[in-house]
C-alpha cells in the first residue's frame, strides 16, 4: 500500500508543476493593473505606484505568492471546503441509496422517478437551480435569507448560511451519484455469484448491501472523484449567487480588479485541489477493492 | 450514526430558528452594492464607484454641495463656518466650526487636521486627485480654528476642490498616522457615520456618529453589503433584506424596479458624458469637412433610444449638462446623413473612407460605439474597431494611438475642469503635461485661460460658452449622450432632501435621512 501511495504522489508532482507553468505564462499575456481599477482614470503615475506598493504588487513574485496563500486563501478556503464537503455528503448520502433502490426496482415507478430527477439535476446549471432555490425558500417561504451571512461566534448562522448553497450543489451530486450507482448495481446484480447467494437463501438485504454494493462501489468512487472537480467549478457559481465568501467570490473580484497574480494563485489552488482529490480517489480504490493494491 | 443524528438535529434547529429576520429596535439601513469587495475607504485614494458612495457618508469637506445637488453656485459651509478671500482671490481664509469631533474617538478636529488633509490630497505620491491642487502654493494653520490657503493661479473653482468630494474630504490626522496601512479599511473622518466593522468579501458596517455636529443621525447603522451577482442583489431587495440598491444603468432594470410595490427608482446626476474626440492633426480627420460629416452622421436621439430614455439623455455640449458654465444650447450639428455624404464627397471621399480606431471591450462603451459604427457606415465611413480590454484601451489612447477616442467621464461640475482636461492644448496626449486631450485641439485655449483669470462670474460663463461653441463648430469632439446614475430604494427610506445629483454617485445618507 505504501509504494502504491508513493507512486500516486510522484505522478501528482509533475501534474502540479505543469499547471503552474501554464497558468504563469497565460497570466502574463493578459494586461491588467489593479491600481488603475482602484484609482480611476485621473490618477497620477506616482499615485498608481503608491497603490501598487500598498497592494504589494511591486514585491518579487514568490513573495506575493506566499503572502497570497497565507492571507487570502487562508481566510476563504474553509468556506469553500465546508460547502463542497457538505454537498459531497448530501450527494453520497442521498445518491447512493437512491441508485441502489432504483436498480432493485428496475423499470418500476421508483426507478422512473429517480431517473427523471437525476436527468433534471444533470441538466440544470448551478446558477439557475440556485436562483430557483432562492425564489422558493427565501422569497416565497421565507425560511432562509437571500444573503446568507455567517456571523462570527454564531455557529447556527453558519449552518443556516450553508443549507441552501449546499443543497444546491448537493442535488447536482445526488444526480451524478445516483445514475452511476444504479447502472453499476444493475451490472453487479446480474452476476452469477449474486444468483448463487440468492439461491443459498441469503436475505435480500444482505445480498444487495453487502455482496452487490461492495463490488458496485468502484465506479461510484470514480464518479465522486471525477465530479468533485465539477462540484468545485459549480461551487464558484453557487458562492456568487448565494453571496458566500469563498474562493469563487475571490475569483470574481480578482477578475474585476484585473488582479492577475491573485487569479494565478487561485488557479493553482484549484488545480491543487483537483490533484489531491484524484489522489484520494486512487487511494480509495485501494481501500474499496483489494485487487487494486496488489497490482 | 449518532453524530449524523446530531448534525441533522442542528440543521433542523437552524431551519426553525432562521426565519425572517427579527425586527430590530435599532434602525439599520441595508444597502446592496454591485461589487465583490471594498476597494479603499481612503477618500484621497479611491476613484472606484462602489467606494465613493460609502465615503460620502463618512466625511466632510470645508464646504459642501447642498445634499442632492451638484451646483457649484449653491456650495454651503461644512467644516468651515465662513471664509474670506483676498481681492485677487489668491488667498482664502477659512474659519472652522468649533467642537467638531473626529469619529472613533480621535479627538477634536482642528486646523492642523485640515492642513494635513489638504497637503495629503495635493501629494501625488498619496492622492489620486493631486492635479486638482496643483495651483495651491501653501496651506497653513493660522490658529487652531483658522486655515489659510494661497494659490499661484486661481483654480476655476476654489470652493469646488474643497467640497466633500475626492481630495476635499477632510481626514483626521491622528487616525491616518496611527492606522497606517489600516486606514484603507478603518478610515476616520467627521461625517454622520463612522466605520464600525469591515468583513472582507461581505460588508462594511457603519455606525451613527451620535455627536455629529449637525445632529445625531436618525439611522443607527448602515450595512453596506457587497453582492456582485445582479440577480441575487435584486432578490435580496425583493425579499426585503436590503432597502437601498445600486442599480444597473439600464432601462429594463429601472422599469422593472418601478413596477415593484413601495419602491422608488432614483435616477440622478451627474451624467457621465460620452464625447467622441477626433484627432484634428491626423488624416483624414484634419479636414474639417470630414469631421463635420461625422458630426452630421451621428444620431444622438437614436443612441438615447438604445440606451433607454429613463437612464440616459442626449448630450447638449462638449461639456456635460448642469455644470457651472455649460452651454445648454451649444450649436451641435443636427442629424443629417445627406449632408454628411455631401461633405465627404466635397472632401474627396465620394467613395467612402476607412478609419481604424481603438475601442475598449467594456460592454456599455463598446455597444455605443457599435451603433456609431453603423451610423457612420450609412454615410460611407467604414470605422474599424480594434477591441482591447479596458486597461489596455486607457494605456493606448494615452499614447495617441487612436485617431478617434470615445471617452465617458464626469468631473467636478465646473466647465473649466472638463474644458481644460479634454480640450486645452496643454492637456494634449503625448506631451509632458498630458491629461486627456485626444483631439489635439487648441481653438479654445485663449477662452479657457481668460475665464480662469477673471473674477467676474458672468464674464467667466460667457468665455466658457465661447470656448464650447468653438470646439463644437470645429468638431474637436462629437458629444454623444449622458449616462445617469440609477439606484432604487424602498419608500420607508426617506433621504430628507430632493435627490437631483450626487457627486459620490450614490445617495447621500446623513442626519436628515429617516428609515421607518
Amino acid at each position: 500500500m505504501l509504494t502504491y501511495i508513493l507512486k500516486r504522489l510522484l505522478v501528482a508532482i509533475p501534474t502540479l508543476l505543469a499547471v503552474l507553468t501554464v497558468v504563469f505564462f497565460f497570466v502574463r499575456i493578459a494586461p491588467g493593473d489593479p491600481a488603475f481599477i482602484i484609482l480611476g482614470d485621473q490618477a497620477s503615475q506616482e499615485a498608481l505606484a503608491a497603490v501598487r506598493h500598498d497592494l504589494g504588487l511591486d514585491r518579487p513574485l514568490p513573495v506575493q505568492y506566499v503572502d497570497f496563500m497565507w492571507q487570502e486563501v487562508r481566510n476563504v478556503l474553509p468556506y469553500t471546503i465546508e460547502l463542497t464537503v457538505t454537498a459531497l455528503i448530501i450527494g453520497v448520502a442521498l445518491g447512493l441509496p437512491l441508485g441502489v433502490a432504483a436498480a432493485k426496482h428496475r423499470n418500476r415507478a421508483l426507478d422512473y422517478a429517480a431517473r427523471i430527477f437525476s436527468l433534471i439535476g444533470l441538466s440544470f446549471p448551478a446558477f439557475v437551480s440556485a436562483i430557483m432555490l432562492l425564489l422558493a425558500f427565501a422569497i416565497q417561504l421565507h425560511w432562509f435569507p437571500v444573503i446568507s451571512e455567517a456571523r462570527e461566534g454564531d455557529p447556527l448562522s453558519r449552518v443556516s448560511a450553508l443549507v441552501l448553497p449546499a443543497v444546491n450543489l448537493g442535488l447536482i451530486m445526488v444526480a451524478y451519484v445516483m445514475r452511476v450507482a444504479r447502472s453499476s448495481m444493475l451490472g453487479v446484480l446480474g452476476e452469477d455469484y449474486i444468483r448463487t447467494a440468492r439461491a443459498k437463501g441469503v436475505p435480500a438485504r444482505v445480498v444487495v448491501w453487502r455482496h452487490a454494493l461492495g463490488n458496485a462501489l468502484i465506479p461510484v468512487v470514480t464518479v465522486v472523484g471525477l465530479y468533485l472537480g465539477v462540484l468545485i467549478g459549480n461551487s464558484v457559481l453557487t458562492e456568487i449567487v448565494f453571496n458566500r465568501p469563498g474562493l469563487g467570490k475571490l475569483i470574481v473580484n480578482s477578475l474585476n480588479q484585473r488582479d492577475y497574480t491573485m487569479l494565478q494563485g487561485l488557479m493553482v489552488v484549484y488545480a491543487f485541489i483537483i490533484v489531491i482529490v484524484n489522489l484520494l480517489t486512487d487511494l480509495t480504490y485501494g481501500v474499496v477493492d483489494p485487487r487494486v493494491r496488489q497490482t | 450514526m449518532r453524530s449524523f443524528a446530531s448534525l441533522a438535529a442542528t440543521l433542523a434547529a437552524a431551519l426553525l430558528i432562521t426565519g425572517p429576520l427579527p425586527a430590530h429596535a435599532q434602525k439599520v439601513l441595508n444597502v446592496g452594492m454591485a461589487a465583490a469587495d471594498l476597494g479603499s475607504l481612503d477618500p484621497h485614494r479611491t476613484a472606484n464607484t462602489p467606494d465613493k458612495a460609502i465615503i460620502g457618508w463618512m466625511f466632510n469637506g470645508l464646504v459642501r454641495f447642498k445634499p442632492g445637488t451638484m451646483n457649484p453656485d449653491q456650495i454651503e459651509p461644512d467644516l468651515a463656518e465662513r471664509w474670506d478671500t483676498s481681492a485677487d482671490q489668491l488667498t482664502w481664509t477659512f474659519h472652522l466650526r468649533k467642537g467638531v469631533q473626529c469619529n472613533n474617538g480621535y479627538g477634536e478636529l482642528t486646523a492642523d487636521d485640515v492642513v494635513f488633509s489638504l497637503k495629503r490630497a495635493a501629494d501625488p505620491k498619496i492622492s489620486s486627485f493631486s492635479s486638482d491642487y496643483a495651483d495651491m502654493t501653501s496651506v497653513e494653520a493660522v490658529d487652531p480654528s483658522t486655515v489659510r490657503l494661497t494659490f499661484k493661479n486661481r483654480p476655476a473653482s476654489v470652493l469646488g476642490i474643497l467640497t466633500n468630494y475626492q481630495g476635499g474630504n477632510i481626514v483626521c490626522r491622528k487616525a491616518v498616522e496611527k492606522l497606517g496601512d489600516d486606514f484603507r479599511t478603518k478610515a476616520v473622518g467627521t461625517g454622520p457615520f463612522a466605520i464600525e466593522q469591515y468583513t472582507p468579501n461581505q460588508s462594511v458596517t457603519l455606525v451613527a456618529n451620535k455627536s455629529y455636529f449637525r445632529g445625531a443621525p436618525k439611522i443607527d447603522r448602515i450595512v453596506y453589503r457587497y453582492i456582485p451577482s445582479d440577480a441575487t442583489r435584486d432578490l435580496a431587495y425583493t425579499s426585503g433584506e436590503i432597502d437601498l440598491i445600486y442599480g444597473r444603468q439600464d432601462q429594463v432594470w429601472a422599469e422593472r424596479m418601478k413596477s415593484l410595490p413601495h419602491t422608488i427608482v432614483d435616477v440622478f446626476g451627474p451624467g457621465e458624458l460620452s464625447d467622441l474626440s477626433l484627432n484634428v492633426t491626423k488624416k483624414p480627420l484634419d479636414d474639417l469637412r470630414v469631421r463635420q460629416a461625422i458630426a452630421y452622421a451621428v444620431n444622438r436621439a437614436e443612441l438615447v433610444k438604445f440606451k433607454g430614455p429613463l437612464t440616459a439623455r442626449e448630450a447638449v455640449s462638449v461639456v456635460p449638462h448642469d455644470y457651472l458654465g455649460t452651454d445648454e444650447n451649444a450649436p451641435l450639428y443636427p442629424y443629417d446623413p445627406a449632408k454628411a455624404k455631401q461633405l465627404l464627397a466635397d472632401a474627396g471621399y465620394a467613395n467612402g473612407l476607412k478609419i481604424s480606431i481603438i475601442q475598449t471591450a467594456l460592454p456599455t462603451m463598446l455597444n455605443t460605439m457599435q451603433i456609431v459604427q453603423a451610423e457612420l457606415k450609412k454615410v460611407g465611413i467604414d470605422m474599424e474597431l480594434n477591441v482591447v480590454d479596458h486597461p489596455t484601451f486607457h494605456a493606448q489612447i494615452r499614447k495617441d494611438l487612436s485617431p478617434m477616442v470615445m471617452y465617458s467621464a464626469a468631473r467636478l461640475p465646473v466647465a473649466d475642469v472638463y474644458l481644460t482636461q479634454f480640450f486645452h492644448s496643454r492637456s494634449t496626449v503625448g506631451t509632458p503635461t498630458a491629461v486627456t486631450n485626444f483631439s489635439h485641439c487648441s481653438v479654445a485655449d485663449k477662452d479657457i485661460d481668460a475665464a480662469r483669470q477673471t473674477t467676474d462670474v458672468a464674464k467667466q460663463k460667457a468665455l466658457w460658452k465661447d470656448a464650447q461653441d468653438k470646439l463644437v463648430k470645429d468638431v474637436c469632439a462629437v458629444p454623444l449622450y449622458e449616462q445617469l446614475q440609477v439606484w432604487a430604494h424602498r419608500d420607508k427610506l426617506n433621504f430628507g432632501y430632493k435627490l437631483d445629483a450626487s457627486l459620490t454617485l450614490g445617495p447621500i445618507i446623513n442626519e436628515q435621512t429617516t428609515l421607518q
